[in-house]
């Protein structure tokens, strides 16, 4: 079976900083990790080479400032990275994004899977598998938590919903958005590490990639920053008091009430 | 024939009736509509006719009520062509769905069969000077909030989760309600469900909006919390010591161990604060912590800090609550 | 004995021969002196003995990972035999397995990503600092004595103290030192115990790259596990010492004075990794002498001390013995009739001031750097 995993390299939340004048996320000096919820699609990707065999793919469209990071994704075990990279693909919104990825996966020879984290922790959309899933004509489940092949060209998916949990079969081949924290990612086996230090991680500029250029980048984004602006995020307010057990029982009665929770 | 250049709003149904999120974004919506001197539609799927009748009070000009026996469960490809038929008809000028599971997952598709813009997850909508709809973003650091306009492309899409507006009263005077009978069979699905389990009643602090949560500082006595949490509206978590000690289920763990929660409110009692607890907490919206030791660092990580013991505090506090 | 009703097990060379090569398991002639002085054994989490035995046959043995390496076994092993490489090394065929109990790839992953076990900002790792100032900042100019403060007292707010408590002392005695600031990563500690040496590695080296930076020739740590884990790493490049190390330096030199502060009856307990891993006994013992200390030693004292569960990976897990170790050590304590605990590692402290000891008076936990501080008159 064949397994595309989307990966994404994002700010730490906490130091997310946006270029003010781009009106994009500022990327340089600010610490970088792998999209939390990628690295749970990549070990369901994983868990079902171990059980059905066939090859995973990490795939990821960025800067090549995101190579070291699908270096990781090979010595967790991806057998192969790609890297769509090209200044043409910038500025894209989920639209362009996900038509990037989908164009992507056509260049690859397509796949069985696609699997994505179902939220990227900057901006995100929540929106680029689906997306991925419409430009490809794939079947898709999103908020999976589990994966099963029962039968060749069948996927069995369960999603988690706000009620309870749904078990889909769909048709392969099929884009899967995974929910983070779904499973325990298995951590890097080191002796893959120089391996994956050497592997050559292919890289596709938009030449090579092929696709529509007024559907990639800035160009391709009918979202636009109109404006930026600041919202108040207050911290703690540390306020501490000593008080007898009645006072402070009033103070604390209080603010419940004014929180709104006292129902009194 | 439903105008052109309308704002769309799509109901999920939820068993009966219908998420409460999309009754709050109708009612901003409504709003919205007038600003851009728009109808307002709102678009339902399988919802049958009484909930979309009912549904026609919630401030819609109209309501569009797609509607077949067999439309009894969500299923991506059925309502994206159901849904891709309706607006292509229609021709909107926006779509809002409410940022839901099902939502999202209706909503990232249909939005690259239009080939249009979708803005996820908005904390406010406006309409700006140039008549366009702007939907204000977080997370972009520092507290900066960006604003997205999808000028060129129609319907522009967008998410918004629930809780960011109020959910309106219902009217006495309905909207119009217009039924549409799909004419489709079992082949119009993508998907088999093979299973749907609900949630049971078991523990999930996950979804919890008001906690509170016990540490060393209760010496087992978890019934005082029990009281205090019933008052309140609040489950009941507690530290790993609490539940190493036994005292409370392992599922009631909050901490880098345990469960990450974010309620609105928290109130920590007898807990000390370590931080493989408060990285459970910390996105807490309100923190107030009760402990005996005035350097416990658990009131680094609250807003109200009482530094008292717990016993006299609590159990004065559930009298004051229940007596008001 | 095995149930009849298992599997019989079959001896695998290939695992055996392993085995032997990357440790001394081949000295093993199984007569159970690791066992029967292991902390665990009491409790019937962990059969050491049979582990190693249970290192030929391949399944990882119960209790592999409730080790918590403090050593106990590597004292009474007649072979010589380091038995806490053995469970390393078992360890690390549970990684290539992906066979390894909940909740040790996300705390993995976190030393990968955020070079901290609580997954807590890198940005955030001098946060500790909050009150210090002039040179308790670490800001020396020139200063080649590096302070390595460690993940637990960067992090966490009751190891902070004890952070700002040694850096005031530090700058009260005129040592020049700094520190790294968020540069700092773990020292790679715990994963080495988790048997995951290539992460260990990886963390020396980003550590080592930031120590050559700014030219470091000796490091103090505040944590013995980082005391351990950066000679181990780093030793050969620079001088690695305890806090105590140097503490009890500057007393002998006289270039620190201790008075007036009067901490009772007090018991001191010898963490693993800075007493029965390195022998460092009388350091501590001499601050808090010095102090004005009167020290009642538990009858486990020095190389027999009572691990306090911490170590090996298990200040990130739940327990599963009845009574944890640092209960009974907390017990120990109290019975010597000492009204303060003082120790010399952030994580002994965690694990003590959560021991759960009812109707009990109350037992101060305490670290030396704090005892030291009080006694050199700075705020702690």
């Amino acid at each position: 079976m064949r397994t595309i995993v989307c990966l994404k390299v994002v700010p730490r939340p906490e130091e997310v900083r946006v270029n003010l004048e781009a009106k994009t996320l500022e990327r340089s000096g600010v610490r970088s990790v792998i999209n939390p919820a990628d690295l749970n699609a990549l070990e369901i990707a994983l868990a079902l080479r171990d059980r059905h065999g066939g090859r995973v793919t990490v795939l990821s469209m960025g800067p090549p400032s995101f190579e070291p990071y699908l270096r990781v994704a090979l010595a967790v075990g991806a057998d192969e990275a790609v890297l769509l990279s090209d200044r043409a693909f910038g500025g894209a919104d989920t639209l362009a994004t996900s038509y990037t990825l989908a164009e992507g996966v056509r260049t690859l020879g397509g796949a069985d899977l696609v699997v994505c984290g179902e939220e990227s922790s900057d901006g995100g959309t929540s929106q680029v598998p689906q997306g991925i899933a419409e430009w490809l004509g794939f079947s898709q489940a999103t908020y999976v938590d589990s994966l099963e092949v029962p039968v060749v060209g069948t996927l069995r998916a369960r999603r988690v919903l706000e009620d309870g949990t749904e078990t889909l079969e769909l048709p392969l081949p099929a884009v899967v958005s995974v929910l983070g924290g779904a499973n325990e990612v298995r951590f890097i086996d080191y002796d893959r590490w120089s391996m994956a230090q050497q592997a050559s991680v292919r890289v596709i500029d938009a030449a090579a990639l092929g696709a529509d250029p007024a559907a990639l980048g800035l160009k391709g984004s009918p979202t636009v920053v109109a404006g930026l602006r600041e919202v108040r995020k207050p911290g703690r307010r540390r306020e501490v008091l000593t008080l007898a057990p009645e006072a402070a029982a009033a103070r604390l009665a209080e603010e419940l009430r004014r929180l709104g929770v006292a129902h009194a | 024939m439903t105008a052109a250049g309308a704002v769309w709003v799509y109901a999920e149904r939820h068993g009966e009736s219908f998420r409460p999120v999309s009754l709050e974004i109708l009612g901003h919506a409504r709003s919205l509509a007038s600003e851009l001197g728009a109808p307002l539609v709102a678009l339902t799927v399988g919802s049958g006719e009484g909930a979309a009748n009912e549904l026609a009070r919630y401030g819609a000009d109209e309501v569009v009520a797609v509607d077949h026996p067999l439309l009894v469960r969500y299923d991506t490809k059925l309502f994206t062509d159901l849904l891709e038929h309706e607006l292509r008809d229609a021709d909107p000028s926006v779509l809002l769905l409410g940022a839901t599971r099902d939502g999202q997952d209706l909503a990232g598709r249909i939005a690259v069969r239009l080939r249009t813009g979708l803005t996820a997850h908005v904390t406010s909508l406006e309409v700006n000077a140039e008549k366009h709809l702007v939907g204000w973003v977080p997370g972009f650091g520092g507290g900066i909030e960006a604003g997205v306009v999808c000028p060129n492309r129609r319907p522009a899409i967008v998410t918004v989760r629930p809780g960011v507006f109020v959910a309106p009263t219902p009217q006495s005077i309905p909207g119009a309600v217009r039924f549409v009978r799909p004419p489709i069979d079992d082949r119009a699905f993508g998907t088999r469900r093979v299973a749907f389990e609900l949630k049971g009643t078991s523990v999930d602090l996950t979804r919890s909006e008001v906690l509170v949560v016990g540490g060393r500082g209760t010496d087992g006595d978890f019934a005082r919390l029990q009281r205090l949490a019933h008052l309140i509206g609040a489950e009941v978590g507690a530290t790993r010591v609490a539940t190493d000690s036994g005292w409370v289920e392992r599922e009631r763990m909050i901490g880098q161990t345990g469960v990450v929660t974010r309620p609105k409110v928290a109130v920590i009692l007898g807990a000390s604060g370590a931080v493989q607890f408060t990285v459970g907490i910390e996105k807490a919206g309100f923190v107030i912590a009760v402990n005996r030791d005035p350097d416990a660092p658990i009131f680094e990580s609250a807003d109200l800090g009482v530094v008292g013991d717990l016993a006299p505090i609590v159990d004065r506090l559930v009298k004051d609550l229940a007596e008001a | 004995m095995l149930p009849s009703e298992s599997k019989p097990l079959v001896w695998n060379d290939e695992l055996w021969d392993d085995l032997c090569r990357t440790t001394d398991a081949a000295a093993c002639f199984q007569c159970g002196s690791c066992t029967a002085t292991c902390p665990l054994a009491e409790r019937g989490t962990l059969n050491i003995r049979q582990l190693i035995r249970l290192g030929a046959f391949g399944d990882g043995a119960p209790g592999l990972w409730s080790c918590t390496t403090c050593a106990q076994c590597n004292v009474g092993c007649p072979r010589g035999v380091d038995v806490v490489e053995v469970v390393r090394h078992l360890r690390a065929r549970g990684w290539k397995r992906n066979d390894v109990p909940a909740g040790l790839r996300p705390l993995l992953w976190a030393e990968f990503q955020d070079g901290n076990p609580y997954r807590l900002p890198p940005s955030q790792r001098a946060a500790w600092m909050r009150g210090l100032s002039g040179a308790e900042t670490g800001t020396s100019e020139g200063a080649s004595t590096v302070l390595y403060v460690g993940c637990t007292a960067s992090y966490d707010p009751r190891a902070q103290r004890t952070a700002r408590a040694l850096a005031r002392v530090l700058a009260a005695a005129e040592v020049p030192f700094r520190i790294l600031g968020d540069k700092e990563v773990c020292c790679g500690e715990t994963p080495r115990a988790l048997g995951v040496d290539g992460l260990f590695r990886d963390l020396s080296s980003r550590n080592a790259e930031t120590l050559r930076s700014v030219g470091a020739t000796r490091v103090v740590t505040i944590s013995p596990h980082c005391f351990d884990a950066l000679k181990d790493g780093l030793g050969d490049q620079v001088e690695v010492v305890h806090y105590s190390q140097l503490l009890d330096e500057l007393l002998s030199g006289g270039k620190l004075k201790l008075s007036g502060y009067r901490p009772g009856v007090l018991t001191y307990h010898d963490p693993c990794y800075l007493g029965r891993q390195h022998g460092v006994y009388e350091p501590p013992r001499r601050l808090l002498e010095s102090a004005g200390a009167k020290i009642v030693e538990m009858p486990r004292s020095r190389r027999w001390a009572l691990c306090c569960g911490g170590g090996g990976g298990n200040m990130w897990r739940e327990s599963t013995g009845e009574v944890r170790l640092a209960d009974q050590r907390v017990a120990e304590a109290r019975d010597t009739g000492a009204t303060v605990l003082a120790t010399a590692c952030p994580f002994c402290v965690t694990c003590f001031s959560g021991a759960q000891t009812p109707g009990r008076g109350h037992l101060d936990i305490v670290d030396v750097a704090e005892v030291v501080a009080r006694a050199a008159g700075v705020p702690v």
